[in-house]
């Protein structure tokens, strides 16, 4: 192999020429799922049930934007814009992960989210700030130490909840099974594109991804009688571009992240 | 007013100090229903300094000294 033809250096890190046009893919899927999860989670600032705990998810929704807005940047490395990325697009455009495509119904949604969806990004970062794209490498860690403040909240909820009397753990169930098969999909996509960023080493192989996830959440899914491996990935319609299955986030959700209401305020202006 | 509400929470004291050295203070308090989360919202409620070190006292655990009838006595007003 001749390393001068083979391969292009992007940020200091020499990447096979195949797998080029794959890291904005893979850095958009991150980036887009940490800003429809932080307007998941914007939604109960107010109505989650202490003030402190709106407290929390407020903070939380800052992080994800703040992540967002930082995975984003990443991809100037490879001459695109971020701004129209974050502005330009259409709700059909996003590659979230599908189990924050719509509101969460209760408040045991959210915190399913926060343990089963918030966990898999949080692995997805793990593998990608952990291999190595140099950009990653340098910003990811900081994000994954607010994120640590996330799976505290989550972990000590879903344990609240799955104890508790009344139809707490029975919906708390319900909505960790409704989002878990999408979300294994999301985080294991089985697709060409995939395997060939874990084979430049761009990412963790599936392998040691779904190792990872299942460490992470394996216990805490068993105190709602949920067995991670007999979950079966959900990857239906799968949209290599966006590296998800069909549907998407809904549209109000996109206005709402990209400010059009009030940015057309300022368009009007001279 | 009850030191626990319906949600089971309890009372949540916060501590912190903004370097090495420096005295733990009193922040402010929580009310959490267990040792995880009153450690969460502390963080994410007190997160105006960069802190160097935080931690919370669960307000049953303070022993009064001299005096029982002020918050730390009665472990019940905020």
């Amino acid at each position: 192999m001749n390393p001068d033809s083979d391969f292009t250096k992007i940020a200091d890190t020499w990447i096979l020429n195949e797998a080029v046009k794959l890291v904005p893919r893979h850095i958009v899927t991150l980036a887009d799922t940490k800003r429809i999860l932080g307007i998941r989670y914007s939604d109960w600032l107010l109505g989650s049930p202490s003030i402190e705990t709106g407290i929390a998810a407020s903070s939380m929704a800052q992080d994800e934007w703040g992540h967002a807005r930082l995975l984003y940047s990443m991809v100037k490395h490879f001459d695109m814009i971020p701004w129209e990325l974050e502005y330009m697009r259409r709700s059909k455009d996003y590659c979230s992960a599908p189990a924050v495509d719509e509101p969460f119904g209760d408040w045991a949604a959210f915190v399913a989210a926060a343990v089963v969806v918030d966990g898999a990004l949080t692995t997805a970062l793990e593998a990608f700030g952990g291999a190595r794209f140099e950009p990653a490498r340098a910003r990811i860690p900081k994000m994954l130490a607010e994120e640590e403040y996330h799976w505290q909240f989550g972990e000590a909820w879903f344990r609240q909840l799955a104890g508790a009397k009344g139809d707490g753990a029975d919906r708390l169930r319900a909505a960790a099974q409704a989002m878990l098969p999408t979300t294994l999909g999301w985080l294991l996509p089985e697709d060409e594109l995939y395997r060939l960023l874990a084979h430049d080493l761009l990412v963790w192989n599936p392998g040691q991804v779904r190792a990872r996830y299942e460490g992470r959440v394996g216990e805490l899914l068993g105190l709602v009688e949920i067995n991670l491996d007999h979950v079966i990935p959900m990857r239906g319609d799968w949209d290599a571009e966006r590296r998800r299955g069909s549907g998407a986030p809904g549209e109000d959700a996109v206005e709402r992240a990209r400010g059009d209401r009030n940015r057309s305020l300022l368009a009007d202006v001279d | 007013m009850s030191a626990s509400t319906a949600l089971g929470e309890g009372v949540y004291d916060v501590f912190a100090r903004k370097k090495r050295g420096e005295p733990l203070r009193h922040v402010g308090y929580v009310d959490a229903p267990g040792d995880a989360l009153a450690k969460v919202y502390a963080w994410k409620t007190y997160d105006e300094e960069s802190w160097f070190e935080m931690c919370v006292v669960p307000r049953r655990a303070v022993l009064p000294v001299n005096r029982h009838d002020g918050p730390w006595g009665k472990k019940s007003d905020r």
